[in-house]
């Protein structure tokens, strides 16, 4: 029993020292921007983040919007009010989809790169040289990466939902046959601009500012050895996901008022 | 050539978990000349190294680089200091997305503000000195680890630092980049007054170049002075380490239980 507690209690500590070092990391990193010289590192993290992230986007965005359509129209088709297919298509992906779905396929995509590549570079002594240079590495190679992805990750929500609408559109009004100008409409009606487009802006950027931190942090922080960078980067997307997800709820709570 | 102290440790403790690695190390490394550290593996060389450049905190003591006391630096004096060292890691540490002209003209570029022209004149006579200019647009994936290890080299004088850290750079060369690299570090020293500090255990290379040398082993200095003078040094474990000695005070086996014992068993006894 004394054991256990004893385990439990080095295993808090443990946590509590690595959540401490993220935050000095995290902290020491943005303080590190903007300066003279890093709008090049900064556009080519954007470029490495965000743009070769567009094809996974694109194409999740396109399935994920054309399978809720499906989905919609089967179900509402039976009260013959597959019209309203638009806005529960747009509510969805608006409010909770877009952001969250993007941030899981952003943590698996270029949160697992970013992690493996400041892993890589610590094992192989890059960061200490540079260092040794008189470099500070959480300026030069770190900060660009989180902000690329705080700069990233809400616009790569933009396009997954305007990309996963047409995929229902494609899906409810093409295929299936439900009127296009009720398609539109409804959604027009329904959708607010800050309550359903502001508030996943929102959610979007909180997810990038987490799965950015996570995603540095792990590669900073990974044991210099090729075990270390596997586990790393398996740590990055699986934090992630789970904190992306936990987080949704709780800030879904807090968005949008009282359920009961 | 002067006597002036460059570095000075004082009475330097570390550990690492329980494991002591300094317990009361003391150095004086004097300025404009080769300093070797040797010692078996596991010593704490390389330590030694990053606690100099301030990478490293030693639990207790005092290291002095150029007046300044490294342990109670500011993290951006560090960095400031780190302006005028140049280090040569064991595994050259260059960075792999940049060429072989761009990894030496790093520096350059970071800490100056000069003229395209002038870094590309700088960075090509740093590279003609280590004998690489002609692979200038090489990629490092490219390189031979000699070849990698010389651009590195080029890389850490870039910036003509008035200290040069050598981490074993004669690990795992082949006798003709050992040979280059040897010439390398001595006409360096030579040429540009720089204070070398070279960690091995590489002994013919290393004597073959230092002024002064420091054996460190179980966390402390066990001799020091010129190579001549280790070379004649009586004391056992001096002698085991300078003439390569399997067995002696650094033992060949690793601690273990009697060896009828741990292969018979109970019956052995």
């Amino acid at each position: 029993m004394t054991r256990l507690l004893r385990n439990l209690g080095v295993l808090a500590l443990e946590r509590l020292a690595s959540l401490g070092r993220a935050s000095i990391i995290w902290a020491q990193s943005v303080w590190g921007l903007p300066r003279a010289g890093d709008l090049s590192l900064l556009i080519r993290q954007i470029y490495n983040i965000g743009v070769l992230s567009l094809i996974i986007i694109v194409l999740s965005g396109f399935s994920i919007g054309a399978v809720i359509a499906l989905q919609f129209y089967t179900q509402l088709s039976r009260f013959g009010a597959e019209d309203a297919v638009g806005l529960g298509l747009a509510l969805v992906l608006l409010r909770e989809l877009g952001p969250v779905v993007t941030a899981l396929l952003f943590a698996g995509r270029a949160g697992s790169a970013v992690t493996a590549e400041i892993s890589l570079m610590k094992s192989t002594e890059q960061l200490s040289s540079m260092e040794m240079m008189g470099v500070d590495p959480l300026h030069r190679i770190v900060a660009p990466r989180l902000w690329a992805g705080l700069i990233c990750m809400p616009i790569l929500a933009t396009i997954f939902n305007v990309v996963a609408i047409y995929g229902g559109m494609v899906v409810a009004v093409e295929w299936l046959g439900s009127d296009a100008g009720s398609f539109w409409s409804g959604m027009q009606d329904a959708v607010e601009l800050w309550e359903d487009v502001g508030k996943g802006m929102i959610k979007s950027v909180i997810f990038a500012l987490v799965v950015t931190w996570i995603a540095v942090f792990q590669g900073y922080d990974s044991e210099p050895t090729a075990e270390g960078i596997g586990l790393a980067t398996t740590r990055t997307v699986v934090l992630s996901s789970v904190v992306v997800l936990a987080l949704d709820f709780l800030l879904t709570l807090g968005m949008y008022g009282d359920f009961k | 050539m002067t006597d002036e102290t460059f570095i000075e440790i004082n009475d330097l403790h570390f550990s690492r978990g329980a494991r002591k690695i300094f317990d009361g190390v003391s150095m004086r490394i004097p300025k404009g000349r080769i300093t070797a550290i040797m010692g078996p593996s596991g010593t704490g060389k390389t330590t030694l190294l990053r606690i100099i450049g301030g990478q490293v905190k030693p639990d207790a003591g005092e290291v002095i680089v150029d007046g300044q006391d490294v342990c109670r630096m500011s993290r951006d004096e560090l960095f400031e200091m780190r302006k005028h060292i140049g280090m040569l890691f064991q595994s050259s540490a260059l960075f792999t997305d940049l060429s072989v002209y761009e990894n030496v003209a790093f520096p350059l570029r970071v800490h100056t503000r000069l003229p395209e022209d002038t870094i590309r004149d700088l960075v090509l006579m740093k590279l003609n000195a280590v004998g690489l200019r002609g692979a200038r647009d090489l990629q490092p994936s490219e390189l031979s680890g000699g070849m990698a290890r010389r651009v590195a080299l080029a890389r850490a004088i870039a910036l003509d630092p008035g200290l040069l850290m050598y981490d074993e750079p004669f690990t795992g060369q082949d006798p003709i980049a050992m040979g280059v690299l040897v010439t390398l570090i001595k006409n360096l020293n030579v040429a540009l007054q720089t204070t070398a500090l070279v960690v091995s255990h590489d002994i013919h290379e290393t004597t073959s170049i230092a002024d002064k040398l420091y054996v460190i082993a179980d966390g402390q200095v066990i001799a020091e002075g010129s190579p001549e003078a280790l070379r004649s040094d009586n004391s056992a474990r001096v002698m085991q380490f300078m003439h390569g000695s399997p067995d002696g005070p650094v033992p060949f086996h690793y601690p273990a239980d009697d060896l009828l014992y741990d292969v018979l068993g109970e019956s052995a006894a």
